[in-house]
Parts: structure tokens; sequence; C-alpha cells
């Protein structure tokens, strides 16, 4: 086996400047003409992995073997002599470009200083022709459908004589059929000799193309088999990891009020794909709490946008507090009630050059409250966020530093004071306790459930399963834009029974 | 802990030196009269009062440009138009000051109005079309310059031209309306006054309203003032509005001021150096005051030196250029390294190598 290998890792270990470890004694070997998946969570260290391979990053300690001697890959260029190509998530093309520019961008086919455009076009012809990958030589990338880019990428790796080719999730931004294409030729590759690394999360579509599969979790190898001695259910156990259901701490009161958020056959085509769903019929009462579950572009980022008045529903209805809210801005929900915590506290939560008091009164800044004639009050700001400070424990050099002083879980303590501070009927809680300690998170977690005690409704969008279990009344599982599944109660639910429903792989609702 | 906070200046004060340092001195020594050329430099401009007047002149439209361009840059704005509306906005108070009808008392106001509301559009287009189509303010802003100044000579040529004035300039503006001098000896005016209080008021609307609150929120993280629910186009808009009534009003009083026909028949360059101005006080219109009387003490000593001296005055401009390079070089202005050695802040390596900074 390892003498047939391509690519071995042997004890890989990546841990940052921040000392975060991403990567933690990673071995594994890659055997030649083959197409290989590395499967895993958000965060699993998958992208940092590949980064290694294709010379993006340097590992901290252990060594990359290719054909059994040791490689040391400075940078792509390096990479790319090696015979390794990466086909990345996000293209890296130059759209005003015409297609067999941007393959031989680089490498220009010359006749003395000049670009040589016919024998390019020939060059790129030949290529298409031999790998069974057609594509226009003149098209302006620009005009080209996301899957026909695709292969422009996966032409542009293959021009310079690679012997691996690296896909990072490619059918992330492909349709069924478009996905069925490209496996379709991505087989005939690995006919032809290549060796493929398949990145991907989505479990069926691992088992549909590649016979060897290495699972990430936290950094490390949890699976490394072939794909034949492994079930479905082993399968997402890997993935999803050894998450069993916690006990549940009861809740003072729990009594679920009146309907609170209602949508109905709610629909939003536009958008990247996370951002579109289809037909989704939820209805949040007060005092409880839905947990929507479900793996990176499923949906849920498409109906938080639609819950906040990011995005205007195309078809169907929503009413939050009896009213119409299908077309509702952001003020109008908020004015409305609605609190929200988004995922991205850097980009959409707060401003970090801005002081803790900008940040903790922003929004409530027209309130009466810290008004002074025609002027803000600013000693009432500052004692406003003094309170925040203190109720919150967010730890912090004082009040008038900028908020990028803050530690991840101290910002996001004080982003939570400013979002409950405002009274709300509805909480969108999205990934509220991602990358903070836990003390906070426990923090957060309690305040949470003691204002879903007192009447608000919330919903939660977390890719931790955990908290998902721990904190949800009952849960609805998002894949492909729809709802796939609903569970009413979550008493004796484990990740494992979610976990089929999260990677598209079964479906009830 | 007030060291601190004086760091940022005092590495602005301490780079600024360097720069005049670093280009008078191989100037001044080209010349016969290296130390001269170097005194009438430095201390040229205080030797009388007006010389004086002549940096307050001139720190004055411009302190009033920069503060059009803080306003508009703190709400996230790279709206260049400061340029055309300081001309249009001159161009502007002279017509209406020349066309209008009106009462003596109200001639230099009425008119210092309607030619802030005439060249306020140069920064207001730019804005509303950034707000709702999404273009480039930069690149609008900075075309719509060279509109504003074809269309200001059309208006002068057409309109209110004096054919008796020998070249091509207004009829003379009303007595009346001209800004009163208020410093005997020099001919500072009351847009002077006007200036500064403008700076004041600016510095209040930006940290004391509600308004300039959420300016500064949209500039610093658009993406925060949308999930807050801000308006975000209508801060936009507003934003440029007030930048470009300001920069406007800017070449209103600089006509009333200081002129007694309208005769720009270029870009006066005011509203670029307002752009500096704003740079170098980082935003702040506070600072805008002291940075504004600073650049025009270069430029006042600069004239001097080539009134004098056989050097070329481009040596001021070479000094403004460094100047703006390096205030734009946050690399240098906020280097932390920089910022803690000024703050007299221990670090092993430095209180080695640097045992006076322990004395202070």
């Amino acid at each position: 086996m390892t003498s047939n290998a391509l690519v071995a890792f042997e004890a890989i270990s990546k841990a940052y400047g921040n000392g975060t470890r991403a990567l933690t004694e990673v071995s594994f070997s890659v055997a030649r003409g083959v197409i290989h998946a590395i499967s895993g969570e958000n965060g699993a260290g998958k992208s940092t992995l590949m980064k290694i391979l294709f010379g993006l990053e340097q590992p901290s300690s252990g060594r990359l073997l290719l054909d059994g001697g040791v490689a040391e890959i400075r940078s792509p260029a390096a990479a790319v002599e090696q015979g390794i190509g990466m086909v990345h998530q996000h293209f890296t093309l130059v759209p005003s470009l015409t297609v067999a520019e941007n393959i031989f961008l680089g490498q220009e086919q010359r006749s003395g200083i000049f670009v040589d455009r016919e024998k390019t076009s020939r060059r790129v012809a030949a290529l298409s022709k031999r790998f069974n990958l057609a594509v226009d030589p003149d098209a302006r990338v620009s005009t080209l459908s996301v899957a026909a880019q695709q292969k422009v990428e996966i032409l542009k790796a293959l021009s310079r004589d690679i012997r691996l080719l690296i896909l990072d999730e490619p059918t992330a931004v492909l349709s069924p059929p478009e996905t069925e294409e490209l496996f379709t030729r991505l087989r005939h590759l690995r006919d032809a000799g290549l060796t493929i690394l398949f990145i991907s999360h989505k479990l069926r579509e691992v088992r549909a193309l590649a016979s060897h599969v290495t699972v990430l979790r936290a950094g490390r190898v949890v699976g490394d088999a072939q794909l034949a001695d492994l079930d479905n259910d082993a399968l997402s156990r890997l993935v999803m990891g050894g998450a069993t259901s916690v006990a549940r701490p009861v809740r003072a009161s729990r009594s679920v009020g009146a309907p609170l958020v209602a949508l109905k056959n709610v629909s939003q085509s536009r958008g990247r794909p996370g951002e579109r769903v289809s037909n989704l019929d939820l209805t949040i009462y007060a005092g409880e709490v839905v947990g929507v579950a479900g793996v990176d572009g499923g949906g849920q980022q498409g109906l938080v946008a639609l819950l906040s008045g990011r995005k205007a529903a195309e078809s169907g209805t929503i009413v939050f507090g009896g009213r119409d809210m299908k077309s509702g801005s952001t003020r109008d929900w908020r004015s409305a009630g609605l609190a929200h915590l988004p995922a991205d506290r850097h980009k959409d939560g707060s401003a970090m050059s801005m002081s803790l008091v900008d940040n903790a009164v922003a929004g409530a800044h027209r309130k009466p409250a810290y008004r002074m004639g025609a002027l803000l009050d600013r000693r009432k700001m500052v004692e406003a966020t003094r309170d925040m400070i203190s109720e919150y424990g967010v730890r912090s050099p004082g009040p008038e530093a900028p908020l990028s002083a803050l530690s991840g879980g101290n910002a996001q303590k004080l982003i939570a004071a400013r979002e409950f501070a405002s009274a709300p009927s509805f909480l969108i809680a999205d990934e509220p306790t991602r990358g903070i300690d836990i003390a906070a998170a426990a923090f957060l977690h309690e305040r949470m459930r003691n204002m879903a005690g007192t009447g608000v409704g919330i919903l939660l969008v977390t890719s931790d399963l955990d908290e998902l279990l721990t904190l949800s009344d009952r849960i609805v599982v998002m894949f492909g834009g729809r709802i796939v599944a609903r569970f009413d109660t979550i008493d004796g639910l484990t990740p494992d029974r979610l976990g089929p429903f999260m990677l598209g792989l079964e479906e009830t609702a | 802990m007030s060291r601190k906070a004086l760091a940022p200046a005092i590495v602005t004060i301490v780079i600024l030196a360097i720069v005049v340092i670093t280009v008078m001195l191989p100037l001044a020594l080209t010349t016969q009269d290296p130390v001269g050329v170097l005194e009438t430099f430095l201390f040229g401009p205080f030797r009388n009062l007006r010389y004086l007047g002549n940096i307050v002149e001139m720190a004055t439209p411009t302190m009033l440009c920069g503060l059009a361009v803080a306003l508009m840059f703190r709400s996230g704005m790279f709206n260049l138009g400061v340029e055309g509306a300081f001309y249009l906005g001159g161009l502007g108070t002279v017509a209406a000051a020349l066309l209008l009808p009106m009462p003596w008392w109200a001639a230099a106001p009425v008119a210092l109005a309607a030619g802030a509301v005439i060249g306020s559009t140069v920064c207001v287009l730019p804005g509303v079309m950034r707000a709702h189509f999404d273009t480039s303010e930069l690149v609008t802003s900075l075309m719509l310059n060279f509109v504003a100044l074809f269309v200001g000579l059309f208006v002068l040529n057409y309109f209110l031209r004096d054919p008796a004035a020998g070249a091509m300039a207004s009829y003379k503006i009303p007595l009346e309306a001209q800004l009163p001098r208020i410093v005997p000896g020099t001919r500072i005016h009351l847009g002077t006054v006007l200036a500064l209080l403008a700076c004041i008021g600016g510095a209040i609307y930006l940290f004391r309203t509600a308004g300039g609150f959420e300016a500064r929120l949209v500039g610093s993280n658009p993406s925060f003032a949308a999930h807050l629910g801000l308006p975000l186009r209508r801060v936009m808009v507003r934003s440029a509005a007030l930048g470009g009534l300001i920069a406007a009003f800017a070449g209103g009083i600089e006509m009333l001021g200081l002129y007694t026909r309208f005769s720009w028949q270029a870009l006066p360059g005011t509203g670029w150096v307002g752009v500096t101005v704003a740079i170098l006080a980082r935003d702040n219109p506070l600072l805008l005051i002291p940075s504004a009387l600073f650049l025009a003490y270069l430029q006042v000593g600069g004239d001097l030196v080539g009134r004098n001296f056989d050097v070329p005055i481009e040596g001021v401009g070479l000094i403004n250029a460094l100047v703006l390079l390096i205030a734009t070089a946050a690399a240098i202005i906020r280097n932390p390294m920089l910022l803690r050695l000024v703050s007299g802040e221990r670090s092993a390596g430095l209180t080695k190598s640097l045992p006076k900074a322990e004395a202070h």
C-alpha cells in the first residue's frame, strides 16, 4: 500500500501563532490513480491540510512524502512543479479574459515577444479534446456558467501536466445534473491515470465518487478506510463525532405561547447557493427555542436573511407580530421586536475600531434615554455601557477602549448585551457561541434560556450539535434550501439521528 | 497615560520635522546662503504681522475644505468633489451677489447660501449615485470636478464677464457683499471665524449627535450599520450634502473675503489641499485647525524663500507631497513600536538600547 502511495502525510501538525491547533499528527496516504475523498465538518482541518499540500502553508511539524521521498513544498509554484494542481472552491479566473488566456495565464504561448493567440487557442482545443472537457477557447470567462468556469479551472490545472488534482468542495456551486456531469468527467480523468483528492462534507457525493475516504475531525484523522467497508451510519458517525446527547438542564418554566413568527411556503431563489430557500413552512411560538441544524450551505443563511429583513421573500407569506413582513426591511423587523446575534460578529455584529460605548448603544442611540436636547448624552451612554459590562461580566480595559481590544468571547458578550437590551420579542441567535470560550458560552446559554422563559421566541442556528440539543425545544433540519426533517421534541434525539438528514442522505419532511 | 494619548501626535510632529529638513536642507545647500534660506523658510513667516496674516488667510478655506473631506471620509465616502464644489461655490456666491437684488445686510449671507447650495451639487451628485446605483464616488466626483469647471467658465464668460476688466473676470463684487476684515494690518476676514466655528461644529456633529454617530457607524462598518437597520443611503447622501455645502461655502467666503472679482479660470486646488489637511488631521475636525495652519505656514515660508532666493518654489510642493505620502502611510504613523517608544512604555529591548527613556 505505502509503496504504491503517491502522497503520504506523516504526523503533520499545524499550530498558528495565536495558539490555535488546526491539525494534530495527521497521517494517511493517498494511493496512485484513485479518487480519494477527504471529509469532515467545517473547521475540521480539511482546507488547512490541502493548503499545506499545495504549498500555501507550511506544517509546524511532520513531513510530506511524494513518491516515497520527502518533499518540501514551499509555494504553489513548487507544488505545480511537483505535479500537483488545485481547483479552489472560489474560482481564481480573470472574468474579462478569454478561456484560453485564463488557462495559459502565466505560461503564455509566445512567438517572439508577442503572445500567440492562435497557438494558445489550438493548445486549449487539443487539451479539452484530450480530457473530454468541452469549452470554447475564445469565450470570455464572464459569459460562462459556473459549471463551465469550473471546467476551465480544471483544464487550467491539467494544462500544467499534473498527476494529482485537488478539488476543494467542487460541487458546492453546482446543480445536481452539473454535479453528475462533473463526476463522469472526474471518473474519466481517474481512468486516464490521474489521482484525485476530493474534499467534501457531502457524504452522498463522497460515496458516489470516491473509493477511499479519510475523515478529519478537530484536526485529527478519525477515520481512514475503503468506502466499501463503511455503511452510511458508520460514515456519518465518523463525521459528526462522538457528540452524544447531553443531559438537558431543565428550564424554569416552559410555557409556549402564541405564534410569533410564521412562514408559509416561502421561497427565495436569488443569491448565493446557501442563501436560497424553497417552500419553507415554519412557525416559531413565543417562549420556545427552535433549533436549526444543517451543514454549511443548507439554506440556514437564507432563512436568517429573510427573518432579519436582509432579503425579501419572492413568494409565500411571512408574518411577525401580526404584521406582514414578506418584504420588511431590517428596520421594520427591529422596530417590531427583533434582536439578532449575527454569525459573523466582526463583519455584521460590531464595529471593531469603534469604542465599547459606541458598540453598546448603536441602534438604540436615538432613544430618548440617550438624548440631551439635540445632542447625544455621552455620560448616559457611558453609564449604560458600564452597566452592561458589569452585568455581563465583560472583561475590558474600559468603556472607551476600542472593541478590538476585547477577546472574542468578551466581544460577543457585549454584542449580546446590546441586542438583549432592546427587550426583544424574537431573537435570532446565529452561531451564538462559535469560537468563544466555554464560560462565556455557558453564560450566553443561560441568558437565552431565561429569555425564552420570559416569553421570547428564539431561532437558534448552530453547527454545534451539543449546543443545539442543549438549548432547543424542537429542531428542524435544513438541506439544499429546504426543511428536510422536523423533530417536535428533542427527547432521545442524538447527533447520530440528525447526521443523515444534515448530510442529505435521508429526508422525512 | 496622557503621554500615551499624545504619542501619535508626537510621532506625527517628529516625522513632519524630518520631512521638512530632508527636502529643504539639500535645496538650501545649493544656494549661496544656505543658512539664510533655512532661516527664511522656518522663521520668515513669523517675522511680521502681514506674513502671519497670510498663514491664517491661506488656512481658512483649506480648513473648511478639510472639514468637508473629513465628514465624508468618516462616513466611508471617498468623495473628491470638494475641489469642484469649492470652485462652483465661489462662482455661485459671486453670481448671486451680482445678479440678485438684495438689501445691503442680506447681500453676504444670501450670496453665501446660494453659492453653497449651487456648489454642493458637485459632492451631492456622486453621493446620490453611490447610494442608489453603487457607482464609485471616487471616479464620478473626480470627473465631475471638470464638469463644474467648464460650466463655471461658461457662466463666467456669458453672464458675469465685465468687458471693461481687460481679462476674463466678473464684474466687481459689490462692496456690501464683501466680508469685513477683522485684524488691521492683515487681510484676515470674518470667514476665518466662521471656519473655526465650523470645525468646532463639525466635531460636535460627529461625536455628539445621532446623525454624526450614524455617519461614523456607516463609515467604519457598513455591514454593521445595515445589521442595525440604519438607513445607509440616507446617511451617505446626508454626508455628501454636508460636505458639499461646507466646501462650496469655503469657496464663497474665499471670494467675498479676499477677492474683488471672480477670475478663476482653472480649478484653484484648494480642495486638494483640503484633502491633505483632512488626512493629516486623521479626519478629526478639531485637528483640522492646526493641520491647516501648518500646511499654510509651509506654503508661506516657501513663497518667501522663492521670492528672496534662487530656490524653486516647487520645493514646497515636494514637501507637501512627502507629507501626504507619510501621513497616509499608516505603517509609519501608527507603527506600534514607534508609538511605544514615544509613549515611554518599557519593553526589554528598548530600555536596554535607550537608557534615557527612563528619565522621563
